[in-house]
């Protein structure tokens, strides 16, 4: 290696990125990995859940070594009104089993955990350091310029996160849109891990995710979640960017309004908030996927937009995994000439990959949630719907079809058939 | 050419420090290591006097998990750092601390300015720079906050309560500067990167001739507590209320408590 001189630069040691390091310097290459924070992790976030697939294929037995919170074996998805919560409950051993493990994660410790396995497969990683531009040399990118530096490299993998304005400007991809992005804010309260076990009916190191539909979002598009972690609660929201303007409350304040809905406060009592944090999300799915590849250049991870929200599921960091995968195997392959011919084969394999054929399988989803009615009138609907059929007060029982269609006439019949099929259809 | 130390101590992040509410004990679980702000400043001192008078520039530190710490104090402009990492220096007081430097500084030897810290980030004892000083047998000179080499000695302003004073010194010396005298710059790419080439010389007590016992601290610190502000946690428009009404909710409870006069 000459002195300023790289194999590989990769911009940001989040998932994707620490996952291209480690299996590049596994395959040899001089690999720099470049993060902006003090720490891998720093300036991450997630609701907090690893679906450990994509991941077990590059380090099989990860989960034995890398610093998880629990293993999800529950799942929860509630409909809120102001006062009323219906959930629907799944809890199974075979949710967190035979290659479908999940996991709570905490960023700070995750992205630590496999950057430092990069590092020991042979990258160096150097943390607290921007990268403001690409360096480029007769219309290729031929490097990286952090402040006065310039550090030159074969082929640099962006994996600087949803907002990466480095491929934006190469021209790669458009400043984001609002509705293309969502905003994600979330507590993590501290909590001693008995009282989550207790709280969430869980065996030692078992965990629960939960979301949430409706009053959270006060009837706007997204959700709120829970994670539990070891000893802590991973909660939040995450809702559309597209009509920030008309919001009366801030998101902290729709934050602590979720924490003290009933439905939620008797899950968080007695905690203590050890940190807030907010991020963007990328939201558009399939249809908002920028050119992956050019001349001596990739994007990877939440850059490229890989990131699945079907509403009960919210995906990123097995695909910014896969996709980091998918990179490296496609530079391995280039041999050192990274033309945008040669980097072709990144998009390839992502073809090959369940990374876009997930994310084309839910493409018509997004817009399929940009439905208030399923953040308004459905929570309400079912609410009254199952009030009314536990609710004894002793007058008159009416016959049950009459029950059940009349706050569906409320919403329309029309609607809400119409509305169901194009859900089923969208998945 | 003129040889040039900067001290430097590995200190715990006081961010990261959590105080537990109840016993008010501190909790160091989730602590990171950096190196104390007041000796970057020092650092920063050495790299630009290297720069300009092409002098030899070398960190020294020692304690009990200083190996952390080397390349980023690299990254910081001087070509070595000598350190010396020892169990037994957990504790350590600005006595032993000072003693330790020393034997380092003698090893390294004819060096003709050391400079420190005013004192240090997690207990700022202001002690380690003049017991420097009187163990080297140096010239010792506080609280500068601007410092220049003249061909004798050093030429430096101090601050001092009731004024600025000017001084020259004849001979090495051991300087203490305040954070006034510099802003130390992050550390570049290229910084960071050449600092993983740089060489680092570890040595033992042994070394330096220094037996187990005299590493025992004469200060013991027998308790911290950190300060809780007492919360009540009430919200006052958790009922939905208008941010008027809430303020003049809160302004009533405030001035029933006796809070607003």
């Amino acid at each position: 290696m000459s002195e300023d001189r790289f194999d590989v630069i990769i911009v940001g040691a989040g998932p994707a990125g620490s996952t291209a390091a480690y299996i590049l310097a596994g395959a040899g290459k001089e690999v720099l990995l470049i993060e902006r924070g003090d720490e891998p992790g720093a300036k991450n976030m997630t609701g907090g859940r690893l679906y450990g697939h994509s991941l077990e294929k590059i380090i099989p037995g990860f989960a034995q070594e890398a610093p998880l919170e629990r293993r999800i074996v529950k799942e929860t998805v509630s409909f809120l009104t102001s006062d009323t919560s219906v959930s629907f409950d799944l809890q199974s051993e075979l949710l967190g089993s035979g290659g479908k493990e999940s996991y709570s994660v905490l960023r700070a410790e995750f992205d630590c955990w496999l950057a430092k396995k990069a590092e020991k497969a042979g990258a160096i990683l150097v943390t607290g350091i921007r990268v403001d531009d690409l360096f480029m040399e007769e219309g290729r990118v031929k490097g990286v310029i952090a402040g006065e530096d310039i550090m030159e490299a074969g082929v640099v993998i962006l994996a600087d996160g949803v907002n990466s304005l480095l491929a934006q400007k190469i021209g790669m991809k458009q400043e984001l849109k609002p509705h293309q992005a969502a905003v994600g804010a979330k507590e993590i309260i501290e909590l001693p891990g008995e009282v989550i076990e207790d709280r969430f009916n869980l065996h030692e190191g078992e965990g629960a995710a939960r979301l949430f539909v409706g009053d959270c979002t006060k009837g706007r598009i997204g959700g709120g979640f829970l994670y539990t972690n070891k000893k802590s609660i991973s909660l939040g929201l995450v809702f559309t960017l597209s009509d920030l303007q008309s919001w009366e409350k801030t998101v902290p304040e729709m934050v602590e309004d979720f924490k003290h809905h009933p439905a939620v406060s008797p899950l968080i009592k007695g905690g203590r908030t050890l940190e807030y944090s907010a991020h963007l999300v990328p939201e558009a799915g399939y249809s908002m996927i920028p050119k992956l590849y050019g001349d001596g250049v990739v994007v990877v991870g939440d850059a490229a937009g890989f990131v699945i929200n079907i509403g009960y599921m919210v995906r990123g960091m097995d695909l910014a995994i896969a996709s980091g995968e998918a990179a490296a195997k496609a530079i391995i392959s280039a041999h050192d000439v990274y033309t945008t011919q040669a980097l072709s084969r990144y998009r390839k394999l992502l073809e090959e990959s369940f990374v876009i054929r997930d994310l084309k399988q839910y493409s018509k989803f997004p817009a399929f949630l940009n439905n208030k009615r399923i953040f308004n009138e459905y929570p309400q609907l079912i609410a009254e719907l199952m009030t009314d059929f536990f609710s004894v007060d002793g007058s008159p029982v009416p016959p049950m079809m009459k029950r059940i269609l009349k706050p569906v006439k409320k919403v329309g019949l029309m609607k809400v058939a119409s509305d169901v099929w194009k859900g089923v259809r969208a998945l | 050419m003129k040889k040039i130390v900067a001290c430097y101590k590995w200190v715990a992040d006081e961010a990261d420090i959590r105080i537990d509410e109840k016993s008010r004990a501190l909790n160091f679980d989730r602590v990171k290591y950096k190196i104390s702000e007041y000796d970057r400043n020092a650092i920063e001192v050495g790299n630009s006097l290297k720069d300009k008078y092409s002098c030899e520039f070398v960190a020294v530190t020692c304690g009990a998990q200083v190996e952390s710490s080397l390349k980023d104090v690299l990254s910081r402009g001087p070509t070595n750092v000598y350190y010396i990492n020892d169990e037994i220096l957990a504790d350590a007081d600005g006595g032993v601390t000072a003693k330790v430097l020393a034997g380092i500084i003698k090893k390294i030897g004819a060096v003709d300015l050391v400079i420190c810290g005013e004192g240090s980030g997690d207990e700022y004892g202001q002690q380690v720079g003049p017991r420097l000083a009187a163990l080297l047998g140096y010239a010792s000179c506080t609280f500068v906050t601007k410092l220049d080499l003249t061909d004798e000695g050093l030429m430096a302003e101090r601050k001092l309560e009731d004024g600025i004073e000017v001084v020259q010194v004849q001979g090495p010396a051991v300087v203490t500067v305040l954070p006034d005298i510099n802003t130390p710059p992050i550390p570049t790419l290229k910084q960071i990167l050449g600092a993983k080439k740089k060489p680092t010389t570890k040595l033992s007590l042994k070394d330096i001739g220094l037996s187990r016992d005299a590493c025992a601290p004469k200060l013991k610190n027998i308790g911290v507590l950190g300060t809780v502000m007492e919360r009540k946690g009430i919200c006052m428009n958790i009922d939905g209320l208008s941010i008027q009404e809430a303020a003049e909710k809160l302004a009533k409870r405030l001035s029933a408590d006796g809070i607003l006069g």
